[in-house]
């Protein structure tokens, strides 16, 4: 095995091996083109004024909110979903599974109108509304859509996670006398420390860029339920590139900044 | 590893084929489908490919000033190709009303807030949705009829959500998530034949009827065979799409 690999290593140039970075150089070239032109073509004034919009303000006030408020809630049901999927076996496992990551594969068009059918005049929306919360056309709304949007990339990312774990620890804890309850508190979880910090940068990237089932569900209205893919979307159709690519550029540092933590636990998703 | 580089390369070169149109038409999203049948007809005469690129009427207008490339537009109201005259990006001549736009006020099924007219509106226990006044040509119209009968600050307080995209409005009056929105006749007439829909007409006197036009993009990189699907949708056989499609023919 081992001489198989230095003579790779050491033989002349591999077409196959140049031919694939190639390839995945072409497309980041395109990709690095992509993102900077983000960057260059807006005239620096023109973001700044944007920004400090009040559009610009309440937008991204609320997007804030929002995303950390649904960031929160996600993680409150990815921890348990994800241990559950990665440790226990119990009939319809594969059924839950699925499930809960079909939203993944899902277009979140179709995730917003599944909702609004859900909690449109039906019996769970009606269940809801006497408690209070009303999902249509509101700010409530909005947190649900991106709640359902990004809980199916935590779950993963923390099911992945436990599964890296090794339940040896959560034996030896057991054996001494340890309830499940404060294994997963004392072992799993700080165990899982890294996995918990990836799947919260990820949800809440997933939450904050969530558009078409916000668009959907919440209405997508100016000024009201305008989170910043709506201002993006808004402002396209006002025929306001400015406020458009401002919008674009701070989705896009969110991503950065995601990314550059996700990289640094060193998970895989 | 040949035989793969042959694939690789016949794949992005496909690709780029689909993408390679003989006519650009940018159309108000609210025109679909009138737009599709004329489309396939004008394919089928003149063995071409046309790209007909939907999107709201502020969004195309938008994106012709912005440079892409676009042989003839046909934005849901006659301001835009007005707009787009004074700045320079449509041929004068080839400006034609083709059909009339009528805003009418959509219901869902039993009309179950009992709507009857645009003062109903105005009831505090009635929803309301319009399009977004600065995005859909009818979110703009919508704002222009409610000030014109003096109802814009009495119905405000009931409007649930301004949609960005008009297909939103119909989806909410369909679920029963408002009690009526405004909108165009014409997009309500296939949803009401299915029976998820009413409609409540507002008199001429009361409402602002827009005539939809064409016209031919000065920079139109495909100028011959516009002035031909041009003449085509204004055309009486054109015209007799649009009447199928619920739109009345603006010489009538």
């Amino acid at each position: 095995m081992q001489s198989l690999k230095d003579k790779h290593r050491a033989g002349k140039p591999n077409a196959f091996k140049v031919g694939l970075i190639f390839v995945s150089f072409i497309i980041t070239a395109v990709l690095v083109l992509a993102i900077s032109a983000l960057f260059m073509v807006p005239d620096i004034k023109d973001v700044w004024v944007s920004l400090k919009s009040e559009e610009m303000i309440f937008s991204l006030k609320l997007s804030m909110w929002t995303g950390l408020l649904s960031t929160a809630l996600v993680m409150v049901f990815a921890l348990p979903i994800g241990y559950t999927l990665s440790r226990f076996q119990f009939i319809g496992k594969g059924f839950v599974k699925t499930i809960i990551d079909l939203p993944v594969a899902f277009p979140e068009l179709v995730l917003g109108l599944c909702l609004l059918l859900l909690f449109g005049n039906t019996f769970v929306g009606n269940v809801f509304k006497s408690l209070g919360v009303e999902f249509v056309f509101t700010t409530q709304g909005i947190v649900a859509a991106q709640f359902f949007t990004a809980l199916p990339y935590a779950c993963r990312i923390m099911k992945s996670t436990f599964d890296y774990i090794d339940p040896r620890m959560e034996f030896v804890s057991r054996s001494l006398g340890y309830s499940m309850f404060e294994t997963f508190m004392n072992v799993s979880l700080p165990l899982a420390r890294n996995g918990i910090l990836a799947s919260t940068v990820i949800a809440f990237a997933r939450c904050i860029g969530t558009f078409g089932t916000v668009l959907i569900l919440a209405g997508g209205t100016y000024m009201k339920t305008e989170v910043l893919p709506i201002t993006l979307y808004l402002n396209i159709s006002y025929g306001n590139m400015g406020m458009a690519l401002t919008s674009g550029i701070v989705l896009m540092v969110v991503s950065f900044a995601a990314i550059y933590v996700f990289e640094r636990t060193e998970v895989s998703l | 590893m040949k035989r793969f580089l042959l694939v690789f390369t016949m794949i992005i070169l496909l690709a780029g084929q689909c993408f390679a149109a003989d006519l650009i038409v940018f159309s108000g999203a609210g025109l679909m489908k009138p737009m599709e049948e004329m489309k396939k007809n004008f394919e089928s005469t003149h063995n071409v490919k046309v790209d007909v690129h939907y999107g709201g009427s502020g969004e195309i207008f938008a994106q012709v000033g912005a440079g892409q490339p676009c042989d003839v537009l046909i934005p849901g109201a006659e301001k835009y190709t007005k707009d787009a005259l004074k700045n320079g990006w449509v041929i004068e001549d080839t400006m034609r009303p083709l059909v009339l736009h009528v805003p009418l006020i959509a219901v869902p099924k039993g009309n179950p807030a009992k709507i009857a007219s645009l003062e109903d509106l105005a009831r505090s226990d009635v929803r309301v949705s319009i399009g977004d006044p600065k995005a859909p040509a009818i979110g703009r119209v919508a704002k222009q009829i409610l000030e014109k009968n003096k109802l814009w600050d009495k119905v405000t307080p009931n409007i649930k959500v301004y949609a960005p995209t008009v297909n939103q409005l119909l989806i909410y009056v369909a679920l029963k998530q408002v009690d009526a929105a405004i909108i165009w006749g014409d997009l309500v007439t296939w949803a009401e034949g299915k029976g998820k829909l009413e409609v409540v007409r507002i008199p001429n006197e009361k409402n602002i009827i827009k005539t939809i036009p064409t016209a031919v993009c000065t920079n139109a990189p495909h100028k011959d065979l516009a002035m031909k699907f041009n003449a085509y949708i204004a055309s009486a056989e054109g015209l007799k799409i649009w009447e199928r499609w619920g739109f009345e023919p603006c010489n009538r």
